[in-house]
């Protein structure tokens, strides 16, 4: 990432409105179009850029903001494992934008999509909307209370380093050169080189949103939903089950698969109902202090 | 080469669990009540009148547990009140749209009764249009809400509000026959409400659950004939972890033994029609569970 000028990330222009669905960017001139190319060709799989980013942000337990979806392919001997870094795709048209019922998602002039903590009230709407998994609720306990909590949170680009003129955690954490950031309407950055000359691929391109984190050898395997969710081991399927009963998240009545039945039906109500007085203490000490101090 | 097998990934949670399957379930119920309620006021078919107040009070206290539920499910529950600022207003979110109605029609309904009680026609009559027109859109908010996420293959179907009002009719039905049942046992014999009009009303869930089950097979067949997505989230959510909620909730218990009852001399025995609309009302259930939480599961896993 050596093409970036010193203004970049500048102060968003105050007559835009920032909560409509903000027109795309991409190949207009005049603006900033941020992306990302991982070439996986390159990737090995060492999960530094997973390490970088939740040192980075502090994520809790539990969530991701970016994370590294493994596969393995062929029979033995002839076996290969691949791996596909995930993050969010900075949509030009980002469904999480227009259906944010608070205006607390927003698309930033330069492309990133972020989120407003102070705005946003945890109604998941932007989590449903995407459809890239990248969204997380953050839990409501966190090492340091100071920082947002059971709000949505998501990838920013690492935008407080973009403005410092520095590459996103993931991007400097990358043994391997496999991601490389950078202004995509600029023709002489290195992601408009690689975009224009290489092939690549952007997940569920069917959508229409427009996706600004492109993949170089991507698998379609890794990148279809339905195979990856058809197609997982046994152990990983027995996980996922272990992670939804021992981490319940801060989200009611998941359902286990492996307790499809009546008795998940039933389970499944019975994690919601105890958390309503709680829920409701929470908003009577609230008003209790705005009113008592 | 052989196929890949995914050995890690990241973990995630559905976003909309029980909560939001139980509010799904409640607006729908109360605006089902709500419809039988105008018979009466609005549509002027005066042998409901003994009913429409029932209706409309179940429709009422349906309606004030909804907002309960939702603020309960918020990560910050006293934020709900910038869903109500204009400043924070995002026309093009149908979570907004929601708030509009989910505030507007409680309130219709709340003057609608209160002119029922005071028994003036014309002021009812006006208001009851106003009501009906809420109560529909809202209970079509909740059918938008998740199909305007292009990414839900399960729920991204235009089919989603018909097949949620009408769920809602037959349920609101189904839960005011239990009522009724109820009320007929705790009054005195002089106040029962006439057997016949809940025969009656027995009579429209019925043709409710026929077009209930025939858009269950219309959306059938557009998964089944789909996308590749789509015919995945049919074969392996409704027919793998939603099996129970989807097969045996909705369709068996749901549609099928209740429509098989209703289409019986059983019809004619109290308990029939009883059975009938406590299977109807749950079975509605079933289809708010794998709508809500099987539109998001085969995602979780990408």
């Amino acid at each position: 990432m050596t093409e970036q000028s010193n203004d970049m990330g500048s102060t968003p222009n105050p007559h835009r409105d920032y909560g409509i669905q903000t027109p795309g960017t991409r190949g207009v001139k005049g603006t900033r179009r941020y992306a990302m190319v991982i070439d996986l060709r390159k990737c090995i799989g060492c999960m530094a850029c997973v390490v970088a980013c939740k040192a980075e942000f502090g994520t809790p337990m539990g969530v991701w903001r970016s994370w590294v979806k493994t596969a393995d392919k062929g029979s033995y001997p002839n076996t290969k494992r691949i791996f596909m870094p995930r993050l969010c795709n900075h949509c030009d048209y980002p469904v999480c934008v227009r259906n944010c019922p608070t205006q607390a998602t927003f698309k930033h002039k330069d492309g990133f999509v972020l989120q407003r903590y102070n705005r946003c009230i945890g109604c998941r709407t932007c989590v449903i909307a995407c459809p890239y998994n990248a969204r997380h609720l953050v839990p409501a306990k966190r090492t340091d209370m100071n920082m947002p909590h059971m709000v949505v949170d998501k990838c920013t680009f690492c935008i407080h380093r973009v403005k410092r003129g520095q590459s996103p955690a993931c991007v400097q954490a990358c043994v391997g050169g496999s991601m490389v950031f950078g202004d995509l309407n600029n023709p002489k950055s290195e992601v408009a080189q690689l975009v224009t000359k290489e092939k690549t691929t952007v997940l569920k391109p069917e959508l229409g949103t427009k996706p600004s984190v492109f993949y170089i050898g991507g698998d379609w395997e890794l990148m279809d939903e339905p195979h990856s969710y058809k197609h997982r081991t046994a152990q990983l399927k027995s996980e996922y089950d272990a992670f939804r009963k021992n981490h319940p998240g801060e989200q009611f009545g998941d359902l286990l698969e492996s307790e499809s039945t009546m008795g998940g039906v039933i389970y499944n109500l019975r994690t919601f109902l105890p958390e309503i007085p709680h829920k409701f203490g929470v908003i009577l000490r609230t008003i209790k202090h705005l009113i008592f101090g | 080469m052989e196929q890949s097998v995914i050995t890690s990934n990241a973990f995630f949670h559905v976003a909309w669990g029980a909560p939001i399957s139980v509010y799904f379930w409640l607006v729908g119920a109360s605006a089902g009540s709500f419809v039988i309620s105008a018979f009466a006021w609005v549509f002027g078919i005066k042998r409901y009148k003994p009913i429409s107040m029932i209706a409309s009070v179940q429709a009422i206290v349906m309606l004030l547990i909804v907002p309960l539920i939702l603020i309960a499910d918020l990560g910050k529950p006293w934020r709900f009140i910038y869903l109500l600022m204009p400043a924070n207003w995002h026309g093009t979110a149908p979570m907004s749209w929601g708030a509009v109605l989910i505030l507007s029609y409680p309130v219709s309904m709340f003057i609608y009764t209160y002119f029922c009680i005071k028994n003036d026609q014309k002021w009812a009559k006006i208001l009851g249009i106003v009501a009906i027109i809420l109560a529909c859109s809202t209970h079509w908010y909740t059918g938008v809400v998740m199909e305007l996420n292009p990414g839900r293959h399960l729920n991204h179907t235009a089919m989603a509000p018909i097949l949620f009002l009408t769920g809602a009719f037959i349920s609101g039905i189904g839960i005011l026959i239990l009522i009724i049942w109820i009320y007929n046992m705790v009054v005195a014999a002089t106040k029962r409400i006439d057997w016949s009009l809940v025969e009656e009303m027995a009579t429209y869930m019925k043709y409710g659950i026929g077009f209930d089950a025939f858009l269950l097979w219309c959306e059938f067949l557009q998964t089944v004939y789909g996308r590749e997505s789509e015919y995945a989230a049919h074969h392996y959510i409704l027919g793998g972890v939603f099996y129970f909620p989807y097969v045996w909730l909705e369709t068996i218990i749901g549609l099928v033994i209740p429509f098989a009852i209703l289409c019986t001399p059983l019809k004619k025995m109290k308990i029939g029609v009883v059975t009938a609309a406590f299977l109807v009302a749950i079975g509605v259930y079933g289809m708010r569970i794998w709508w809500v939480l099987g539109g998001q599961y085969m995602q979780q896993f990408y």
